[in-house]
């Protein structure tokens, strides 16, 4: 376990900043050579060419939040699965991989007992639209 | 764990005493304040050149689509057309600038600089050549996973902000797309984590040999599927045919950009094309052997040796980018709900037993590769008969 | 020098954010600047050493739940629904009214005060002492959880298999027979 120095992190930060500063100095140098010549039709928003018609909402597929939740357990369950396969090599090392091994199948078939369910149960078909007729 | 490329540089005599004079000269210790200096150019070499490689992917890729489609692509602007992202570049940036009357002002400025940054954050544990990386973080590769799913919200932010049907239908499917397909990528790279031991970037490089038969593609059969989980998720990730639903082009008119104009398309579409690099990267890195030479070449003579270890981290990385390119221009795009049936129900049952094949072939096999297995034990016994 | 840096910066962002959150008026403004605590939070967490849980942070905080919340505000007609009913008048009520603002009060005044009890015992015993070094915290993480925590690691397992199968029976559209 070697120590090391905060300074590792710099290049993350400078990044950050480097990237924020790349997009708002482009659109500065942008904005004394554009030409800014207003008029009503080109705020409205594109339709192929037709008037913009209704509002933007519109009745979406509840399939959307669905996947987000199943997305999120499964990130979480990666988040606590790596520092146990980081560390798997090393315990294999040591000769207690098995002990490793077998938490890792527990783990793993829990969440896969939890997808498969919900692969049973249809939450991960797509449905088509939410609104069509029953054929 | 946690080099950089400031902990390279320190090995080499000429820097200490340069630290040391600087030093004399301000009368306090002037090691970090040369740590940021080193740390400020390096980061604008790797943000221009990355910049340069977001243009010259464009190019490539008209140029290569034309190839496929038997046509010319651009070749008026410059030697072979190759000024032409420059062109683009100029041109983009002299467009006027347009923010839908009906729109969100202040997520509309946000989206496209919430995916440079996220982009750009990932270039730091890029593992470019063993002293050349910007940083080797302790959670490398976890860390690339964390900063690049902000993306996803600033392309749901820009379909949203734009307030027109078209961008919000695109927004969602793009941030549902990059959430689903994260999940195969993250349970590929564990897999390949199992085998190596770590998280931090150069532990997962250095557990491979430079010859191909010690890449990670070929130690065994699940990582070998696990390569083409992976390579198939980051084409989704970021948005790249077949995957590009989000912009489909004939669908959506162009999906969650359709009212970006000038340099703030420009933004999207360069945080795309660095993002392609930085998954192909990331392949190179995780299963093609990254930056190892074969025979390790150049082993002794630092800038010799870096120099290689680079040209091989490019060349891999570049060939993988071919490979996205060819792919876009070759299958059609699919459906939405194709996509989501191919993530939940082919690649993530996939990811998860090649991560329970992985984790069986760690503790029985100890993670020594196939060829290990098949020729070095081989040579024991046949010495054994001797 | 780096550390007073990056901690500066990162409470900036996480109580410039939290104050965003609370003060704007627009719901989907108010996830952006949700975004921008969070990230403070991770970057608090790398001066404190934790890397790993700031990783965690991003990944999970950042990564999922932000762009959780922005579908469901979406999905939910959010900020664009009609903003006044037929009367004129602003279907958006004000953060409330008197009895909200009285009850919001008090409650903030108990928090304070149970913060500051806290805080204060923690000043008045608080020893100077040398800030440990930074080490690396995955690899510690990993063997307590293999060795000394197995029983959280499967628990949690087990818990999210529950959060799962709660999330998709809830989000289940009604079958419209």
């Amino acid at each position: 376990m070697s120590s090391y120095n905060l300074d590792v992190y710099m290049p993350v930060a400078i990044l950050m900043i480097v990237a924020a500063l790349l997009v708002v100095g482009a659109l500065l140098v942008g904005h004394f050579i554009r030409p800014h010549n207003p008029t009503k039709l080109k705020y409205d928003a594109y339709e192929c060419g037709e008037a913009p018609e209704g509002s933007a909402w519109s009745h979406f597929n509840i399939r959307f939040y669905v996947v987000g939740l199943i997305f999120i357990i499964f990130d979480v369950e990666s988040a606590l699965m790596f520092p146990v396969a980081a560390v798997f090599k090393k315990m294999n090392e040591i000769g207690r991989g098995g002990l490793v091994l077998v938490e890792i199948l527990i783990f793993l078939s829990v969440l896969i007992s939890g997808i498969a369910y919900c692969w049973r149960k249809g939450d991960l078909d797509w449905v088509k639209s939410y609104q069509a007729p029953k054929e | 764990m946690n080099d950089s490329i400031v902990s390279f540089l320190s090995e080499f005599a000429i820097y200490k005493a340069f630290v040391a004079s600087v030093s004399a000269k301000i009368g306090f210790d002037a090691t970090s304040l040369l740590t940021f200096v080193v740390f400020f150019i390096a980061v604008l070499l790797v943000v221009n050149v990355m910049a340069l490689i977001g243009g010259l992917g464009t190019y490539a890729e008209r140029k290569i689509s034309a190839d496929l489609q038997a046509r010319q692509g651009p070749n008026r602007v410059g030697p072979y057309g190759i000024l032409q992202f420059l062109a683009d570049g100029v041109k983009m940036i002299t467009k006027e600038d347009i923010i839908p009357r009906m729109s969100d002002k202040f997520l509309f400025i946000v989206a496209p600089l919430l995916c440079m940054v996220g982009v750009f954050a990932t270039l730091a544990v890029l593992p470019f050549a063993s002293g050349l990386m910007l940083t080797d973080l302790n959670i490398g590769v976890f860390y690339m996973l964390g900063v690049s799913s902000l993306v996803g919200v600033g392309i749901f932010l820009g379909g949203y902000a734009s307030n027109s049907k078209w961008s919000m239908l695109g927004g969602m499917r793009g941030a549902a797309q990059i959430i689903s397909y994260e999940i195969p990528v993250t349970l590929s790279i564990l897999a390949i984590v199992v085998l190596s031991g770590g998280l931090s970037m150069k532990t997962l490089v250095e557990g491979q040999l430079g010859v191909p038969w010690g890449w990670n593609i070929f130690h065994n059969p699940f990582t070998f599927i696990g390569f083409f989980v992976f390579f198939i998720g980051a084409l989704a990730e970021s948005n790249r045919a077949p995957f590009d639903l989000p912009e489909a082009e004939s669908e959506l008119v162009s999906g969650y950009h359709t009212e970006y104009t000038g340099m703030r398309f420009a933004f999207f579409a360069l945080a795309e094309y660095v993002e392609v690099f930085v998954l192909c990267g990331l392949a190179a890195a995780l299963f093609l052997g990254g930056y190892l030479v074969p025979f390790n070449l150049g082993k002794g003579l630092p800038l010799l040796e870096q120099f290689l270890q680079l040209g091989s981290f490019v060349t891999k990385t570049l060939l993988l980018y071919y490979v996205v390119i060819w792919v876009r221009w070759t299958l059609p795009r699919l459906r939405v709900d194709q996509l989501m049936t191919l993530c939940w129900k082919y690649l993530t049952p996939i990811a998860l037993f090649n991560l329970i094949g992985c984790s069986f072939w760690m503790y029985f096999f100890e993670g020594k590769s196939l060829w290990v297995l098949l020729f070095k034990s081989g040579a024991k016994v046949a010495a054994g008969h001797h | 020098m780096f550390t007073n840096i990056l901690f500066l910066m990162s409470a900036v962002l996480t109580v410039g954010g939290a104050f965003a959150v609370i003060l704007t008026k627009n719901i989907m403004h108010a996830c952006v600047y949700l975004l921008s605590s969070l990230l403070g939070v991770a970057g608090l967490y790398v001066t404190l050493g934790a890397d790993f849980v700031a990783a965690t942070q991003l990944v999970v905080y950042v990564g999922g739940i932000v762009i959780l919340m922005v579908f469901a505000v979406l999905l939910t007609g959010g900020s664009d629904a009609q903003k006044e009913n037929k009367f004129g008048l602003s279907k958006i009520p004000l953060m409330g009214n008197n009895k909200t603002y009285t009850i919001a009060w008090i409650t903030a005044f108990v928090v304070f005060m149970t913060l500051i009890k806290i805080i204060s015992n923690i000043i008045k015993y608080y020893k100077e002492t040398e800030v440990s070094a930074y080490t690396a915290t995955v690899e510690k993480i990993g063997m307590l959880l293999v060795t000394d925590h197995v029983l959280a690691f499967e628990i949690s397992s087990v818990l999210l298999l529950g959060a799962l199968v709660g999330a998709a029976v809830i989000a289940r559209p009604r079958k419209r027979e």
